[in-house]
């Protein structure tokens, strides 16, 4: 640091000591021109530029941050608007139908997007609905429409859709469900739970794990020791037995999302000793790193120190744990719910939707049944790219 | 069964030709019927105008063979049946170890037996002759066999009565309830080594139903065989060194543990069953064997059964389904539902199977039960209010369930009987049972319970109307019922709420009284005869889940549970009374017309569709088995009323 000769006006020089502090500001940029040759940075080079620089070169990983993007910032938001029904709208006349598919010409004329009518008859012989298209009757699909009534984030009543099937139409792209709901909308109402819920306990690990592990690192001793002992004790615990007398407990006449809420809740508290040890690992060791020892002597605080100083050097870690978190939050969603733990009816996620898919007829006879899994493979594969990405961006020894 | 006048059991069939009775649609094919099944070979030239014949079990039994067919569809009468060929192995497929009893069931060797037609008739006894209803006269057959050869007489019944049902040891309660008629004790007697009376003081008209029950009471015991096991009989030094090498407390509990005749894991055991478990549980493969001494012949005069070999694999429930429609199993209906048909049909040819429907017999596929016993005061006095659940099943869309979950090819309404039986009524069955919003919001607005702010009612103490329907998840369709129901609810303004349990676990929630409303299979009989009891419409048993408390205050004769309180409930156990008592069938009909009529008013459970199909896949190579069934479990013992040993592999 103090790689610069105190200027003249300095204060006087004391031959005894063995550090000063200079008084003028610091300029990085001029740093590290010295340091490498002055040629190394563009101009204005802050550290946040070079971490998206960095990060622009992982194309995976941006690729990555649009599909995130789309579930987050579209679908999860307005959810309602892009799902063409409602999502308790049932079709009884459309009861496990094959998605439809969209056509463009009619009797050969270009007749703008539209699906057949769906015509269903039984088949008692093979005991089958059969849905066929009745290509007489195009049905046009509607952009920007009126169509199911729906309470926008439960609260605004609205029936403005994207897009809806025409009056009188069918506009399952996906297939429908054993009560006849759209798979789409479902899906995408799905979408806003599964994506949604394990945030609230990722967050809660998060917070606990950065703020318990940094203490045992940073104060080390008796505090370090008490941590360390709670930590010890927390992972102990089997997790799935408590889960389980925990689904039990929660009262039945709660919402089934609040008990998912109280779930993950948690969930959350019982996963941050794996964070906290890793921040704490760390901690000690940047603790004894000569630049930390150089910000102690020079007056920083323990907040500064921390936060300026060690907080970047495994920043890098944090991000991963955290990318990487999701998906196992996700995914514990829709395992939980799967085995009819998690979520139930009438809540809509994934995993509810793949939990009513686990029988012969949804592998033999209704394979759209399945369809969810997409979903869930995309967002957590978007998320380990995610993470990847920006972990090697955020990781400054690269 | 008219006092004073002795009848044999021909009478059933004999009834069998009214025709406000049984089958009525298959009147027409009975004189065929009684050709195919019932009388005596030398009789068989007989006209079926003559039925009252001298009733002895066919020794051979040589029925089923040849013939023309009817077209019957329910109970399978009319069936073409052909001479097999003896040998082959069956592969099935159960859920649990435990299930291997259901051989048992399925094998159906009974003393007294129903027959395709649901009338009864004496199997494993030669005959069986009725007094003044009372007096049970039982003559076994000549040389009747054990599975290991050892004779087969009436030693084995007394063994049974003063060695085990007597024997404070083996019986701390004493003689099972279910032989008690009117709280007392049958007198038996050992008249010679083929013939036994039971006598009880008042007419049992429950007698002969229980003993061609599913779930036997096995009123006979291989004495033989458990003689070694009893302190009375056996060497007491080696008793002692026995229960020591089992750990186990005292010589009854060796005798119990060897005494498995309905539990079937004894391989040691000998039995009268077709078939005979040879695998020592726990085992993952169970094999059974054919009894060799098994007492039913073919018409060719071939020794029955004609299946050499049965193989049981335990197979995860979950993927009963997937493992049949893979050709896994060759004769299955246990762990199959109604919504596998379809798959289970696309998949016939990869599998070489056929997917045979048939209907099964509950009063109901799925049922609520409004716990009338609820321990919440305000739920008790609410759900004991008749207005309340007759609002709740005014409220439920039969129509949209059967369409959306049964191609609409149930039967819609309360949980009753069905059509085929002669209790049948249709204006019952739909009875408070049809779809009307309108009318059931009236109901519930003449209890005065208003709607909160949400549209949801309010109980009178202020909380929310939301029933929790406990499921132990006894039907595959049941969440998706439950979800249909409470989309109607919910205009009703009341909240459904679904929680599932354990088996167990919710059962005994519901007799302890913490449940409001439980969710199960209805009547386990929707097809009865005036003969069978009307036991589950009264409150008689725990474990009928709409009054568990009344039931086990019946059962236990007072000493546990609550008294009924209600003067409906004191009414049916008047009527159930009453129809133990009654000497004629007309009398009886009478009853079960009044206790059906009650329960369509009462809507004491709240039923949903009925007479849904069941999948029992068969296997292409294997013959016999009826195309069209009814599939139930007291009456038919599911498999049972078919004639499983008549089941052959063609080759």
């Amino acid at each position: 640091m103090a790689k610069k000769p105190p200027p003249p006006a300095g204060p006087p020089v004391d031959p005894t000591q063995t550090h000063f502090v200079d008084e003028a500001p610091y300029d990085p940029r001029r740093a590290s021109d010295e340091r490498d040759g002055g040629v190394a940075l563009p101009p204005a080079a802050k550290p946040w530029a070079l971490f998206w620089r960095r990060f622009r070169r992982h194309r995976l990983a941006v690729a990555s941050a649009w599909v995130l993007g789309f579930f987050y910032f579209l679908i999860v938001p307005f959810a309602e608007i892009i799902a063409p029904y409602a999502q308790e709208t049932r079709n009884p006349d459309a009861i496990h139908a094959p998605p439809q598919a969209l056509h463009l010409f009619h009797n050969g004329e270009y007749a703008g997007v539209f699906t057949y009518a769906l015509r269903a008859r039984i088949d008692l012989e093979n005991f089958e609905r059969v849905y066929e298209e009745d290509v007489t009757r195009p049905t046009r699909v509607r952009v920007f429409c009126l169509g199911d009534p729906y309470e926008f984030w439960g609260l605004i009543e609205m029936r403005f859709h994207l897009f809806c099937p025409d009056e009188g139409g069918t506009l399952h792209l996906l297939g429908t469900d054993g009560l006849g709901r759209d798979m789409l909308s479902r899906i995408i109402y799905g979408t806003r739970v599964s994506l949604t819920i394990g945030l609230i306990g990722l967050a809660i690990s998060f917070v606990l794990g950065v703020v318990l592990g940094g203490l045992a690192g940073y104060f080390g001793g008796l505090i370090d020791n008490v941590i360390e002992r709670l930590i010890e004790l927390i992972r102990s615990l089997p997790e799935l037995p408590l889960w389980l007398a925990l689904a039990a407990a929660l009262p039945a006449n709660w919402p089934p999302i609040f008990i998912y809420f109280g779930i993950t809740l948690i969930l959350g508290l019982l996963d941050w000793p794996g964070l906290a040890r890793a921040v704490r690992a760390r901690v000690l060791q940047l603790r004894e790193e000569e630049f930390v020892l150089a910000a102690t002597l020079t007056g920083a605080s323990p907040q500064r120190l921390v936060r300026k100083h060690m907080l970047p050097n495994f920043s890098s870690h944090l991000i991963a744990s955290a990318t990487l978190s999701v998906p196992g939050m996700i995914l514990g969603e829709t395992a939980l719910s799967f085995l009819g733990l998690g979520l139930r009816a009438p809540v809509v996620s994934w995993g509810v939707l793949l939990n009513d898919a686990q029988d012969l007829s949804a592998i033999e006879v209704y394979p759209w049944l399945l369809l969810p899994m997409v979903p869930v493979i995309l967002v957590v594969l978007a998320f380990n790219f995610f993470g990847d990405g920006l972990r090697d961006a955020a990781d400054p020894y690269r | 069964m008219t006092g004073g006048e002795m009848n044999e059991l021909e009478r059933p069939k004999a009834r069998g030709l009214r025709p406000a009775t049984l089958f009525v649609a298959l009147a027409a094919v009975i004189g065929i019927g009684f050709l195919l099944f019932g009388g005596p070979a030398p009789e068989q030239g007989q006209p079926p105008q003559e039925p009252a014949v001298v009733i002895s079990a066919p020794v051979p039994i040589a029925e089923f063979a040849g013939g023309p067919s009817g077209s019957g569809r329910g109970t399978g009468v009319g069936l073409v049946r052909e001479t097999g060929t003896p040998g082959g192995t069956l592969n099935i497929l159960l859920p649990r170890e435990k299930d291997i009893r259901l051989l048992n069931v399925w094998g159906y060797a009974r003393l007294v037996g129903f027959n395709e037609r649901l009338e009864l008739q004496p199997d494993i006894l030669e005959k069986i002759s009725v007094i003044e209803g009372r007096i049970f006269e039982m003559t076994l057959r000549a040389d009747h066999r054990w599975s290991d050869g050892a004779p087969f007489t009436t030693e084995d019944f007394r063994y049974y009565w003063e060695d085990i049902a007597n024997n404070p040891e083996l019986s701390p309660s004493g003689v099972p309830d279910e032989l008690l008629n009117d709280g007392e004790a049958p007198i038996v007697e050992i008249l010679d080594a083929r013939r036994v009376r039971y006598t009880w003081t008042y007419p049992n008209p429950r007698f002969l139903f229980l003993l061609a029950q599913a779930r036997e009471p096995y009123i006979y015991r291989p004495s033989h065989y458990l003689k070694q096991f009893h302190a009375r009989y056996g060497d007491a030094a080696a008793i002692a060194q026995m229960v020591e090498a089992e750990k186990l407390s005292s010589w009854a509990a060796l005798h119990n543990r060897r005494d498995s005749m309905y539990d079937n894991d004894n391989p040691a055991l000998p039995t009268l069953q077709p078939w005979m478990i040879e695998t020592a549980m726990p085992a993952q493969r169970l094999v059974l064997k054919r009894n060799p001494h098994f007492h039913r012949r073919d018409d060719a005069g071939q020794q029955l059964p004609y299946l050499d070999e049965i193989v049981a694999t335990i197979a995860e429930p979950s993927l009963i389904p997937a493992k049949t429609a893979a050709g896994e199993s060759m004769l299955q209906a246990r762990g199959l539902g109604f919504g596998d048909i379809t798959a289970l049909k696309s998949a016939e040819a990869r599998g070489n199977y056929r997917t045979l429907l048939w209907r099964i017999t509950k009063g109901s596929q799925v049922a609520l039960f409004p716990n009338l016993n609820v321990n919440d005061p305000v739920w008790r006095t609410l759900l004991r209010d008749a207005r309340f659940r007759v609002a709740l099943s005014l409220g439920i869309d039969r129509g949209d369930i059967n369409r959306t979950l049964y191609f609409g090819l149930g039967i819609e309404g309360n949980n009753g009987v069905l059509p085929e039986s002669p209790l049948y009524d249709a204006e019952l069955m739909t009875r408070n049972a049809t779809f009307n919003m309108a009318r059931a919001n009236a109901l519930l607005d003449e209890l005065e319970l208003a709607r909160g702010a949400d549209g949801i009612r309010l109980l009178p103490d202020g909380r929310k109307l939301e029933i929790v329907v406990e499921t132990a998840g006894e039907n595959a369709e049941e969440p998706e019922m439950l979800e249909l129901i409470a989309k109607t609810w919910r205009e009703l303004g009341i909240q459904l709420i679904i929680k599932p349990y354990e088996r167990s676990v919710l059962r005994n929630r519901v007799y302890s009284g913490e449940t409001v409303m439980s969710v199960w299979s209805g009547w386990n009989n929707g097809v009865p005869t005036p003969m069978m009891s009307p036991n589950e419409l009264a409150p008689t048993a725990q474990d009928i889940l709409c009054w568990p408390k009344w039931g086990q205050y019946f059962e236990t004769k007072g000493s546990s549970g609550e008294a009924p309180d209600m003067p409906e409930a004191q009414a049916l156990i008047e009527l159930y009374n009453a129809w133990s008592a009654a000497q004629d069938d007309g009398t009886r009909a009478a009853i079960w017309k009044q206790m059906l009529a009650m329960h369509a008013e009462m809507q004491f459970s709240i039923g949903t569709v009925a007479g849904v199909s069941q999948p029992v896949v068969v296997s292409n190579n294997l013959r016999n088995v009826p195309e069209n069934g009814i599939f139930g479990w007291d009456p038919g013992a599911q498999f049972g009323i078919y004639r499983m040993d008549l089941f052959y592999l063609k080759r």
